[in-house]
């Protein structure tokens, strides 16, 4: 198979899978008389009841469930992604979607290259010194990664770095929100952080970083402890390999050794799991959200939950989907590069 | 039996047995895992004997029966000393003192009380959705990887489905629908968790089921089901239980931010989600209600990833030395 043969069947199944998931998603806001009725947020006061049955007729709801699937399909396809809840002021879905989702694609990178620029040198000590007092450590900051409950270390650093901080009268880190300069610099991306810095202003960009270094680093810290003992694993197997004893024979020094022709290969298995942290860090995003009061969307996919407000929890298991499906495919894309070995 | 045929029975028991010592051995050697297997035994104990050490009906906010109602604690003591501090009307949030070393909940409840009552209802909870998870995930992921053809097509394909969701989005629509009782978040959760051991099985029953004594049973005339329930399944669970070990720290940790989150059934049940979810709204004043539950969960979650780390660098062939 050629390669653009297998990217071509891995998104055509793509569209079988987001299919799936908005069935379930579909099924489970909808189907259940605990849910809303997803004409709420279509109603304001000056409707007459007249008007509220013709919103009902046009998107389906008076129609049995799965009708109703269809009808929103065929809205969706059409670019009407609904009206989300009373809670965003039953503004479109797309609108409120879009206009924070940037603020969570800042957090999840953020998370992102803490996690690597961490984990990845505690994983290689960790393998290099198997079983001596560094690999303890390293293991037990991994494993204590992984152990702890997110909003809870996030309220742990919230309690440091801004209560206790402020009490004693020291600079302090900002506990909740994404920007406390609201509106100070145009939105161009949306991004508090790269809106500074698109805008010049230093002061901006630095409290929008200011602000997200609490959030990043709770965030970070699960997805860290996975990387970590993926490298070492990947660096032990590579280092019992015959190559690296004959690299050693040669008399490479250690050092052109490990970086040069082990790290290559050990990483491997962490590059291909880059797709499963970014899972984990959007599902894990919603939770550090909250705890930061982060103005992101998994902050409000939490509040539509509760609203049982389908049209918003569709739009955001979809898209949020959409993106860990493309991401597993460019990191399978990816492992063609780095290992020829492989072939598709 | 001949002779020759109890001899080879029993050196494989010996070799089993010098397996298991062997492995033994090594996990002895590592600290960090006895640490993990010494907490984890700790914490099971403690799942057993909770009601014992500590009076359930503690757990209940409107205080004793026995005292109608009432705490046998002297309240007026603890105002005295000067670390009350008062809410309003209905919470009782006191400060550590030699009453409560931990301090106290909203309802005036002792943390280390509730602390104590709470393990047990986490560790059963997180039993119950662990092995509910690897045992559906490993029949199925036996059943995609023995089987193969359009059967292993439709079960990777709906594992897919369930992997590319953001995975607390899927347990908290399921249980916000289903209403909030202990059952409908065992089951959301243990949506979230299936997946996993689907995988995981399959790329072991595909590897397994080539080799050559499988095809020895089949010659035998050994039934399908009995090649798979009582050879190839039972070969290749290492990598199941190391991987159930691992999670089940995270399935407590989700279960406990599921009742943070605001679906637990009671507010007053002892769970420690439910305990620090209290504690949120106090966070800044009261700190340590949700600083003592989180560490619990921390330190439970911990054993267990400690004993499955342990474990898999233990029973994985390729790290095994």
């Amino acid at each position: 198979m050629k390669l653009y043969e297998y990217i071509i069947r891995r998104l055509i199944l793509m569209i079988f899978v987001l299919l799936g998931i908005s069935l379930i998603v579909f099924y489970l806001a909808r189907g259940f008389p605990t849910g809303i009725d997803p004409v709420t947020p279509y109603i304001h006061s000056k409707m007459t009841a007249e008007q509220i049955e013709m919103v009902r007729k046009i998107h389906g709801f008076d129609q049995p469930l799965y009708i109703q699937f269809f009808y929103w399909l065929r809205d969706i396809l059409q670019g009407d992604w609904g009206i989300t809840g009373t809670w965003a002021n039953s503004r479109p879905t797309n609108v409120v979607f879009f206009s924070h989702f940037p603020y969570t694609v800042e957090l999840s990178v953020a998370a992102t290259i803490l996690t690597v620029a961490i984990g990845l040198p505690l994983g290689i000590i960790s393998a290099l010194k198997n079983n001596k007092l560094p690999d303890h450590v390293s293991r037990i900051i991994a494993l204590a990664g992984y152990s702890t409950p997110a909003y809870w270390f996030g309220f742990v650093l919230q309690l440091v770095f801004f209560y206790y901080l402020s009490l004693w009268g020291l600079p302090h880190l900002p506990s909740s929100g994404a920007s406390g300069m609201e509106g100070v610099v145009s939105r161009i991306t949306g991004m508090p952080v790269l809106d500074g810095i698109l805008a010049g202003n230093l002061g901006y960009t630095l409290d929008a970083l200011a602000h997200l270094i609490l959030p990043a680093f709770s965030l970070s810290f699960i997805s860290m402890g996975f990387l970590t003992r993926i490298v070492r694993a990947g660096m032990l197997e590579v280092l019992r390999q015959d190559y690296i004893t004959l690299a050693r024979s040669k008399g490479l020094t250690e050092r052109v050794v490990i970086y040069r022709h082990a790290l290559k290969n050990a990483l491997i298995p962490a590059v291909t799991l880059t797709g499963m942290f970014f899972a984990l860090l959007l599902g894990g995003a919603m939770i550090t959200e909250y705890v930061f009061a982060w103005p992101g969307v998994g902050q409000i996919s939490l509040r539509a939950v509760f609203q049982g407000d389908s049209n918003f929890l569709l739009v955001y298991t979809l898209v949020t989907a959409a993106i860990i499906v493309i991401a597993n495919l460019i990191v399978d894309v990816l492992y063609v590069f780095l290992d020829p070995r492989i072939k598709y | 039996m001949e002779k020759s045929e109890v001899g080879t029975i029993k050196s494989e028991w010996a070799a089993r047995w010098a397996d298991l010592k062997y492995t033994l051995y090594l996990l002895r050697k590592n600290p960090l895992v006895m640490a993990g297997i010494f907490m984890t035994l700790f914490f099971i104990a403690l799942m057993f004997l909770a009601n014992y050490i500590v009076d359930p009906r503690l757990a209940n906010p409107a205080g004793y029966p026995e005292f109608g109602g009432n705490y046998p604690f002297q309240r007026s003591y603890v105002w005295s000393k000067g670390n009350i501090i008062s809410w309003g009307p209905g919470i009782h949030l006191y400060e550590g003192s030699e009453f409560f070393p931990l301090g106290t909940d909203g309802w005036g409840r002792d943390l280390l009380k509730m602390i104590v009552l709470a393990i047990p209802v986490d560790m059963e909870n997180a039993i119950i959705i662990t092995l509910g998870a690897a045992a559906f995930g490993t029949l199925l992921g036996a059943l995609a990887g023995y089987v193969g053809g359009v059967i292993d097509e439709v079960i990777l394909r709906i594992t897919d489905i369930f992997l590319s969701i953001p995975y607390l989005i899927l347990a908290l629509v399921f249980a916000a629908m289903f209403g909030r009782t202990i059952e409908t978040l065992r089951f959301s959760i243990l949506l979230v968790f299936w997946p996993t051991y689907v995988r995981l099985m399959r790329g072991q029953i595909l590897s397994e089921k080539e080799k050559s004594y499988v095809e020895a049973l089949k010659a035998l005339g050994a039934g399908h089901a009995r090649v798979l329930f009582g050879h190839i399944i039972p070969n290749s669970i290492y990598p199941v239980l190391v991987q159930a070990t691992l999670d089940f720290g995270s399935v407590v940790l989700t279960f406990s931010a599921l009742m943070f989150l605001g679906f637990s059934p009671s507010p007053s049940l002892p769970e420690l989600g439910n305990l620090a979810s209290d504690g949120y709204f106090h966070i800044f004043d009261a700190p340590w209600l949700m600083m003592f539950s989180g560490l619990t969960m921390l330190l439970i979650a911990l054993a267990f990833n400690l004993l499955g780390d342990g474990l898999r660098d233990v029973l994985d062939p390729r790290i095994r030395r």
